[in-house]
């Protein structure tokens, strides 16, 4: 049968290198764990389709590259995300206490209304652990946010997580459709962020493409 | 396009035929494999189609989001298609059928892997993708059945000609639909020649339709583009460039590209060959050349690369090579015991060692652990590679430790084995590439501006539809230049490529180069598939593993030699690629003279995205664009 889906979302990983990113994204896109990974340089994507209360929902993931000094390169792309995963390690202090430079980053680089989730990676470290999962949930609810535990390794809570941030950008979306729907626009026309933020700019830009 | 039901014999069928662009009702299968039937109607009019049906199981491409622009509306996409149709829609039009009259040409490509059906009017019937094998058979049957002839302009373009068709009333349509009345000469030239020689013009005149029509099939604003767009693709063909300065354009011809084949490697002998007795190179820039045409024997190249990494001075002889030798061994050892005595109580008071050091751990980790030399568990080989990294840290603290260093020292250790050597002639490289990894990234920016305006003014025409499909900022490519193709190429391939490049020949930047040249055999893929600021990114990535690391440099060659010799060679293009600047033309180091000049000229090169289509954008929008750039950057 051919491919159909209903609604495409855009995704973004973020955190500091070596939280596990990538292989967030290859548990969740492939199922598998490879050991042999490499490091991420500059950005890539991979796809997922989704089945979501009878929805297919494509969902096209963004693995960015992790260290600070690449961030002028991959903010470029938050542009358009409607979903952001922050991700840490919670065998690494450090890594948790850059989520809050990265939120900062989203604020600064994604639109306002742009759903977060927070993810404490290798969870299936436990005895090396320094971040406890109290902490984490102290964090997430600062932030207003969804939060859980992962292990990309262990196969632990992956699938949860992508399906609980694509269920959130679906509800918010469909609010949003139904509003629009009162609109003389009408139609499924789903605004990404940058078109609210200067619509002018990028409409007459779209004029001249 | 016919309905499917009729009842049809079969004369060849082709599987694993990819679907590559469709009209928008089939926009749902593009990039779905299937079947591709030749196929002749049963009843009295003998028509013959071709027709495609997909197979039941579907590919799911990462590539192709045709449905991007539901929820994305930044990007401008006419033919989007939502999920929300019936059920029942998919069966009705499965499959994509028109019969040989519809056809008016079509375009052989990649190696007759790909054929573009066209309809002589504003679209493209249909790509498709042979992934079993090529379009070989088909096309011999259509050379058969159909009365054709190749375009003058593009010989892989067929232009079918039919006796029954008015040829002039589908021509006199074709021109009404490009809308190019007013340029009444361009019009004249060709009804003069098609009085004087009627099928040639005739032949000529469809295959400008076609070229216009394949070469932008997301425009459908013609009046916007008419003429510029005519122009650009013939002029292409003509083997011209365009470059832009200022607000109107300059075609210029270049000169043609020639083939500079590889060379075989140095050897042994021609190296010892190059050794004076007291073991001092006689003619380096010799060597250098050989190097460059054909890099180095493998079992020479733990030898060569001490050189061509600046640890061995080129005009040492073999007696000061061994003293240098010897003190820097002592200079490393002592780095390196620098970190090694570092107490636990100092580690901890020195935020910034900790994090570089577990960055280090991280990604030597993860570094090239496929292949034998650093594979398994307490490996060795990863802990000379980590002290290694640390070591440079004590020598560049300023710098420290970028991820990207580790690809680079990899290939390094692994052929020269010897800690010492490994981290002086690291340090070499890092001393060639040490912009790629500004803290602000600065060097990185300036190579993929440089890069656009290479691009530019070699191939205008695919720099416009970067800056047109949101990639002007080149950033597709940042990996490529990171690491010098180390995760694109073998390791075998990429310690070849490295070498070659260390000769700093034919000129600077010659990688940028390499990348023009990988970027123009992508070319037609990209325009063709109309890919958009997504697609061109995975496109470019998935190159990894696929690319020639020989054509490459070739073709890389072949296009320093064709700029060198073009006779409007610009200023900022001279200035990347290391070549004197011509005084004459613009006003650098002339500061005094005309400082307002110099700093437009400069601004444009490190603006590239404006400046091809400041033609067509506003004043307001290149403001804008610039600010997207900039805050990119």
């Amino acid at each position: 049968m051919a491919k159909t889906y209903d609604y495409l979302f855009k995704l973004l990983l973020i955190g500091d290198s070596g939280v596990g990113k990538t292989c967030i994204l290859f548990r969740f896109s492939e199922d598998a764990f490879n050991t042999t990974f490499i490091s991420t340089i500059g950005i890539d994507f991979k796809i997922r389709t989704i089945d979501l209360d009878g929805k297919k929902i494509k969902l096209q993931i963004w693995d960015t590259a992790g260290q600070e000094r690449f961030r002028t390169i991959t903010t470029a792309y938050y542009r358009g995300a409607m979903g952001i995963m922050l991700v840490y390690d919670i065998t690494n202090e450090k890594s948790f206490e850059n989520i809050k430079n990265w939120i900062r980053n989203i604020e600064e680089n994604a639109s306002a209304d742009v759903e977060k989730m927070l993810l404490g990676n290798k969870c299936e470290l436990e005895e090396k652990r320094q971040v406890s999962k109290e902490r984490g949930e102290q964090l997430a609810i600062e932030y207003g946010i969804k939060f859980i535990e992962t292990s990309a390794k262990a196969s632990i809570r992956v699938e949860e997580a992508f399906y609980t941030l694509a269920r959130d950008i679906k509800a918010k979306m469909e609010k949003k459709l139904v509003s629009k729907l009162y609109t003389p626009r009408g139609g499924h026309q789903l605004k990404a962020s940058e078109l609210q933020k200067k619509p002018t700019s990028w409409l007459s830009r779209c004029t001249i493409l | 396009m016919e309905d499917c039901v009729e009842d049809c014999e079969e004369i060849f069928s082709q599987d694993g035929v990819l679907l590559k662009q469709a009209p928008a009702s089939h926009i749902t299968f593009v990039n779905t494999i299937g079947t591709l039937y030749l196929s002749e109607s049963l009843n009295s009019n003998k028509k013959r189609f071709i027709e495609w049906k997909p197979n039941d199981i579907t590919v799911d491409s990462d590539i192709q989001d045709q449905e991007w622009a539901v929820v994305n509306t930044i990007q401008k996409r006419t033919r989007t298609l939502s999920g929300n149709y019936p059920a029942d829609y998919q069966n009705r039009i499965k499959c994509i059928k028109f019969n040989f009259e519809e056809i008016k040409s079509f375009r052989v490509a990649n190696k007759s892997r790909q054929i573009s059906f066209y309809d002589g009017k504003a679209d493209c019937l249909c790509i498709f993708g042979f992934q079993h094998g090529n379009s070989d058979t088909l096309l011999a049957i259509l050379k058969r059945m159909l009365r054709i002839s190749v375009s003058k302009r593009d010989k892989h373009l067929y232009i079918v000609y039919d006796a029954n068709f008015p040829e002039f009333q589908q021509l006199d349509k074709s021109f009404a639909e490009l809308n190019i009345q007013r340029d009444s000469r361009t019009l004249w030239s060709v009804f003069r020649n098609l009085k004087d020689h009627p099928y040639e013009a005739t032949f000529e005149a469809f295959a400008k339709v076609t070229d216009y029509v394949y070469r932008s099939p997301e425009q459908r604003d013609i009046d916007d583009v008419d003429k510029e767009n005519l122009n650009r693709s013939i002029s292409e063909y003509e083997n011209t460039t365009t470059h832009s300065q200022g607000d109107y354009e300059v075609v210029a011809k270049v000169p043609e590209r020639k083939d500079f084949p590889r060379l075989r490697p140095l050897s042994v002998e021609q190296w010892k060959g190059h050794l004076n007795s007291e073991g001092k190179i006689e003619d380096v820039e010799s060597v250098k050349t050989l190097i460059f045409r054909g890099g180095v024997t493998p079992c020479l190249r733990s030898e060569v690369w001490k050189f061509l990494l600046d640890y061995f001075p080129w005009s040492s002889t073999e007696a000061d090579r061994q003293k240098l030798l010897a003190t820097k061994s002592d200079e490393y050892y002592n780095m390196k015991l620098q970190w090694k005595r570092m107490t636990k109580v100092q580690e901890d008071n020195f935020s910034d060692y900790r994090e570089r050091k577990s960055l280090i751990e991280k990604d030597v980790n993860r570094t090239d652990r496929t292949l034998d030399f650093y594979a398994g568990d307490n490996n060795a080989n990863l802990q000379t590679l980590n002290d290694i990294l640390m070591t440079y840290i004590m020598y560049n603290f300023d710098l420290g430790y970028v991820q990207g260093m580790s690809d680079l020292l990899s290939p390094i250790l692994m052929l020269l084995e010897s800690e010492v050597d490994s981290f002086w002639c690291f340090v070499g490289f890092m001393n060639k590439v040490i912009r790629n990894f500004d803290i602000d990234q600065a060097g990185m920016k300036d190579q993929l501006s440089n890069l656009h305006t290479l691009l530019a003014f070699v191939n205008p025409q695919l720099a416009n539809y970067l800056d047109t499909h949101d990639s002007g900022n080149m950033f597709f490519c940042f990996r490529w230049l990171l690491v010098w193709f180390k995760r694109e190429l073998s390791q075998e391939d990429v310690m070849r490529f490295w070498e070659v490049l260390w000769t700093g020949y034919p000129c600077e930047n010659f990688h940028l180069l390499v990348c023009v040249a990988i970027l123009e055999t992508e070319k037609q893929n990209i325009i063709q598939n109309n890919f958009g600021f997504t697609e061109i990114l995975k496109h470019i990535n998935d190159l990894n593993g696929k690319l020639d690391m020989a054509v490459m440099l070739n073709k890389a060659e072949g296009i320093f030699y064709q700029i060198k010799e073009s006779d409007h060679l610009s200023d900022n293009v001279r200035l990347i690629l290391g070549m004197p600047l011509l005084q004459t033309q613009t006003s650098y180091g002339s500061h005094e003279q005309s400082p307002f000049e110099d700093s437009t000229e400069l601004s444009n090169s490190t603006q590239p995205c404006c400046s091809v289509d400041n033609v067509r954008i506003s004043p307001d929008e290149v403001a804008y664009e610039r600010s997207i750039n900039s805050s990119f950057l």
